[in-house]
């Protein structure tokens, strides 16, 4: 009786799947990577939700080669080890694209293990777009043809920053740089003392500390007091940007604070009224935005875009663009036209235009310099306050030169 | 002289907040030897607990609920989880509490996302205690060092002068002999336990009020309290309190100290050399601060095993 029931299953199995499958075309297959587990998951999810917002969004338009596209979560559990499994794991399952954001290091395992796969596997390649891992060596030492990144670095934040706070008459003459002690932080220091000449201001000093092990940041602003500078420059993120404003608050320390991701969800919420007037460079400013984008997003998501998803929405939108330029008929996908097509791609933003740069694979995107003021119209956070437009730099004009490092093989 | 008095001042009540997280732990470990991996995880309760009835109610009764539903969810899991696993061994409760740091983490995540959220201490006690060379000392600060000292005094006077106490003692010494004379050794061990629970919860609700309280929290001092406890000497309480402001003292001093190997070098007349070799001998002292607490546990271990103040070793 049991047997009987099984085959039957087995035969409509048979009758209704295969004939499906042979008239369907091969549908594009989009891996994420994402830290969706461990200390990192906040981050990890918003990539993940924003990347898959923009592929309904192209599948409600009759998706890619006449199939939806097809997203993979794969949990990297914050770690290279965990990445580098889950990517074997995403090319056995035949994805075509993955996607990370979280993490440079985490970056740096993928785009090597997509490197080494694409030399060994020719016509059968895997393409990776970064959606936030700002390491310069990702599109410098490390950069090859399948890599798009579609984040700022350090020198676009930084450059952007300096200019928008010397035009407001904010930035000073004396400037501190405090910054995590691995690849971001040290290109975060070197583009802060490279930016002196043009900001007119002399680093005062520097400092490097452990990521997010610090509880105490007390010690660290009594030295930022004995500095004396006007602006303080940092790439801190998380924790350690929370309490190195909180304790700079606390100790009634007269600086402005010049960051990178002052915008994580919750950082306004805890640094409440010590975070206002400090100044924040990012992709991107809802406060900007007079397109419906906010509040579709809002209507699929339950919330406004925060953080990383609009240049997560952006980058994936931009990759909607360069496939609509190419046609495989409904038959095999190759993905290295797809990344040919991709370095031709434009996308037009609220922000302003998007393109990749063919040399490097860097967007290049426009970058926003806001500053924390109250009663926005957007508020975060559930607080009074939000972030106001300071100035929005074009891309072009926020750009930094390509890396000499960056030796890049072009398939034929 | 103001770097001195400044970074005394940071270091002090550094190591008082660690000592407030770790007091319970030095219970539940040094006291009772049960490897508890969840103590930085009640912590963790507390500061949510307190900051549900804090948003919805009073900060301050907050204060006080927090510590009461911390200190019953950890006789709880002592009653029902480790009393089980407890003839099995260190391992065993190991596993056991590490296991319940993770679902306390996700639950956490459910609940609450995974974001950090609101919770900050009321308005009125955001002000300066006082001025020290144009820096402003938060009060907060000077409010988690004496609930730190309270809560020494308060365990201090319990173990050393009170029945109860010395109840306790007998309990954890010789539990058998404890047991033929009456004493009922289980109920004490929940007691105890729970204990060390509620005060895990008071340290998460009075310093998550301060420190972001976020879904990480847990791992964040979850190693640290395990420093000061073996630093401090297993089931010392004076020795918790000691290796606490050693800690934020050393820690504090560490970030103020530009000292690197190429410094120590140039006495010798090597300095420039190491200076272009760079690497490990230009690696300042300010840039490793946070694994100095690590390094003091290994010297303290080398040097006397059973730490600053521990009898057993």
């Amino acid at each position: 009786m049991k047997g009987k029931t099984i085959g039957l299953v087995l035969g409509a199995a048979v009758a209704f799947g295969l004939p499906a499958g042979a008239a369907q075309a091969e549908a594009l297959k989009i891996g994420i990577i994402e830290s969706l587990s461990g200390p990192q998951t906040s981050t990890g999810r918003l990539f993940a939700a924003a990347a898959k917002f923009v592929v309904d969004e192209i599948n409600k338009n009759g998706g890619f080669n006449g199939a939806p596209i097809e997203v993979i979560e794969y949990d990297n559990a914050g770690g290279t080890t965990g990445a580098a499994d889950k990517f074997k794991q995403a090319v056995a399952d035949g994805v075509h694209i993955v996607l990370q954001g979280a993490s440079s290091a985490i970056a740096g395992q993928i785009t090597e293990d997509v490197r080494k796969h694409n030399i060994r596997n020719p016509g059968k390649e895997v393409m990776f777009i970064n959606l936030g891992a700002e390491a310069l060596e990702l599109t410098g030492d490390k950069c090859h043809f399948y890599h798009f990144r579609f984040t700022t670095t350090a020198p676009m934040r930084v450059n952007a920053l300096v200019n928008a706070m010397k035009k407001a008459g904010e930035l000073g003459t004396r400037v501190y740089s405090i910054n995590q002690n691995y690849s971001w932080g040290r290109d975060m220091e070197e583009a802060t003392k490279a930016a002196a000449k043009v900001g007119g201001y002399e680093v005062v000093a520097t400092v490097l500390h452990e990521v997010n092990k610090i509880q105490d940041f007390s010690p660290y602003v009594a030295k930022i007091k004995e500095a004396n500078p006007d602006t303080v420059v940092t790439g801190n993120w998380s924790n350690d940007l929370l309490l190195l404003m909180k304790a700079a608050g606390d100790a009634g320390l007269k600086v402005r604070f010049a960051t990178t991701f002052l915008d994580q969800v919750g950082n306004i919420a805890n640094a409440g009224n010590t975070a206002l007037g400090h100044y924040v460079a990012h992709p991107y400013n809802i406060e900007a935005d007079n397109s419906d984008f906010p509040e579709a997003y809002k209507a699929a998501t339950g919330h406004y875009p925060v953080y990383i998803e609009p240049q997560t929405v952006n980058a994936v939108r931009t990759l909607g663009q360069a496939l609509k330029t190419v046609d495989f008929g409904g038959g095999d996908i190759k993905v290295s036209e797809i990344a040919k097509a991709l370095e031709k791609a434009s996308l037009d933003t609220p922000m302003g235009k998007i393109t990749v740069r063919a040399e490097d694979h860097q967007a290049v995107i426009p970058v926003v310099v806001s500053k924390v003021i109250e009663n926005p119209k957007y508020p975060v956070d559930g607080t009074k306050y939000g972030f106001g437009v300071v100035e929005i730099i074009p891309g072009p004009d926020a750009i930094y030169p390509v890396q000499e490092a960056c030796k890049m093989e072009r398939p034929a | 002289m103001e770097f001195l008095i400044i970074s005394t001042l940071n270091g002090v009540t550094y190591g008082l907040l660690l000592f407030m997280v770790s007091a319970g732990l030095t219970l539940i470990f040094g006291m009772m030897g049960v490897l508890n991996f969840a103590h930085a995880s009640f912590y963790m309760l507390g500061a949510y607990i307190a900051y549900t009835v804090a948003t919805t109610i009073n900060f301050w009764l907050g204060l006080l609920v927090a510590p009461i539903l911390v200190g019953l969810l950890g006789i709880f899991v002592e009653r029902n989880l480790l009393r089980r696993v407890h003839a099995y061994g260190h391992a065993h409760e190991l596993l056991l509490t590490f296991g319940l740091a993770f679902i306390f983490e996700e639950l956490i995540k459910l609940i609450y996302g995974d974001f950090p959220v609101n919770y900050s201490m009321p308005d009125y006690l955001r002000f300066p205690a006082f001025t020290i060379f144009g820096t402003d000392y938060p009060f907060y600060r000077v409010f988690i060092g004496l609930v730190a000292v309270g809560m020494f005094v308060f365990l201090y006077l319990l173990l050393s002068r009170t029945r109860a106490g010395l109840v306790v003692r007998a309990a954890e010494r010789l539990p058998v002999m404890a047991e033929s004379l009456g004493h009922n050794v289980p109920l004490v061990f929940m007691g105890v336990f729970g204990t060390g629970a509620a005060f895990a919860g008071l340290a998460g609700a009075v310093a998550g009020a301060f420190f972001p309280t976020n879904p990480n929290m847990a791992i964040e001092l979850g190693v640290i309290v395990f420093v000061v406890v073996v630093v401090g000497g297993l089931g010392s309480l004076e020795g918790s309190l000691a290796a606490s402001l050693l800690i934020g003292l050393f820690s504090s001093f560490a970030v103020g100290l530009d000292w690197s190997l190429a410094g120590l070098l140039s006495w010798v007349g090597l300095g420039d050399w190491a200076r272009s070799v760079g690497g490990l001998f230009t690696l300042t002292l300010s840039s490793i601060s946070g694994t100095v607490p690590f390094l003091l546990m290994l010297i303290v271990l080398l040097v006397r095993p059973a730490g600053l103040m521990g009898e057993r070793n």
